[in-house]
């Protein structure tokens, strides 16, 4: 079926209880003066303590003008909050704008007939589903939140204008499109060359990185609303090895899960299983993070 | 088809220790291993560790007990001689 069912955000959110990220940021005030007529949605009663990891994001490729900032705050402030496991996107639906995650964490999956399913990515706040997505007739995966979240569906003129008319965004969000794939090549080589721990460790390595860029994690935390099912649909490995993979991690003593909150209590011994290198996250100056 | 089994103890790198190959014909066919405390509400549950052929399946669902895993086996088994 294509193109014809109800999306979430054609729906009025649920007060879903929103989870605070690890580490707030600094309160931005949003001034509902500023807002632009040409954004997507009129926006809902503005949040002043709304942070935006887009912007977080897309500055840490290089700077962005005053203007280009500012109108990349106000995009923020059109999140729509979404509960947990929502398909934001279907295989087969025709695309119909570009998803944005501001907050919590979503995935890309793809189901086979027999129930089976691989989740090939996660997305984090500030990360975006295909920017070139309106080039495509229907998408090829699924895009489902694991955690609520609050997310952002820009539509696709607006994008092509914002591409066209804001050169600096659409350089961040070409590079961005490029560490997604960086990403997945990753990914690949996890499942296909690493072990089940070092497939866990090296995915908390990366997440640690990619939450600390857009203040969703400390030096040694960050929430982490993934169930041991989705951890090992994403890492190709059986519920049994990941627990005991996770396990072994806290034997010893080099992370400790209590709740939602991931802790990593020995870095250096994490990257170590993981062989991990940043590299391919393409942070540049970033990279002491 | 009659399946056999034989206890053993595996080092699994976990708790998980507790183990029984499961023999058609003579032939290794699967190793089922007792999932221990450290898996909580699974413990005592078991699992197939390894499948060989038709048996191999890293979905494989948990399992009860031992007569309610070799039937699972044993349909593997015989849907693939069926198919052949």
């Amino acid at each position: 079926m294509r193109g014809v069912r109800a999306r979430p955000w054609d729906r009025r959110s649920d007060p879903i209880p929103r989870h605070a990220p690890v580490v707030s940021r600094a309160a931005r005030p949003i001034d509902a003066s500023q807002t632009d007529p040409d954004l997507p949605f009129s926006p809902p009663a503005p949040r002043i303590d709304m942070s935006n990891p887009f912007v977080r994001k897309l500055e840490g490729f290089g700077p962005l003008p005053d203007a280009d900032r500012a109108l990349l705050e106000r995009i923020g402030a059109n999140a729509h909050l979404i509960g947990q496991r929502v398909d934001l996107i279907r295989e087969g639906d025709t695309p119909d704008g570009v998803i944005l995650i501001m907050e919590g964490i979503a995935c890309r999956q793809k189901h086979r007939a027999n129930g089976a399913r691989q989740i090939t990515a996660y997305l984090v706040p500030g990360d975006a589903c295909d920017l070139d997505v309106a080039l495509l007739t229907q998408m090829d995966h699924t895009i489902t939140t694991l955690s609520a979240c609050r997310v952002v569906r820009l539509p696709l003129d607006f994008v092509k204008r914002l591409t066209d008319e804001h050169p600096a965004i659409a350089r961040a969000l070409r590079l961005s499109s490029l560490v997604d794939e960086a990403t997945l090549r990753e990914w690949l080589v996890n499942v296909g060359c690493r072990s089940a721990i070092e497939r866990i460790a090296h995915l908390f390595c990366e997440l640690l990185v990619r939450l600390q860029i857009v203040g969703f994690a400390n030096a040694d935390s960050y929430e982490f609303p993934i169930t041991q099912l989705d951890l090992a649909d994403t890492v190709g490995l059986s519920n049994v090895h990941v627990n005991r993979s996770l396990q072994e991690l806290r034997r010893e003593g080099v992370i400790e899960l209590k709740g939602r909150t991931l802790k990593i209590l020995n870095l250096q011994r994490l990257k170590s299983i993981a062989e991990f290198d940043a590299k391919y996250l393409h942070l540049g100056a970033r990279a002491a993070a | 088809m009659t399946l056999k089994l034989r206890s053993v103890e595996i080092a699994t790198g976990s708790n998980d220790r507790e183990s029984r190959l499961v023999f058609d014909d003579g032939m290794l066919v699967a190793i089922l291993v007792r999932l221990s405390g450290e898996h909580g509400s699974l413990a005592d549950k078991w699992f197939l560790e390894v499948g060989f052929g038709p048996v191999k399946d890293i979905h494989a669902p948990l399992f009860d007990d031992l007569e309610t895993a070799k039937a699972w086996i044993s349909t593997r088994l015989t849907d693939i001689a069926r198919r052949d």
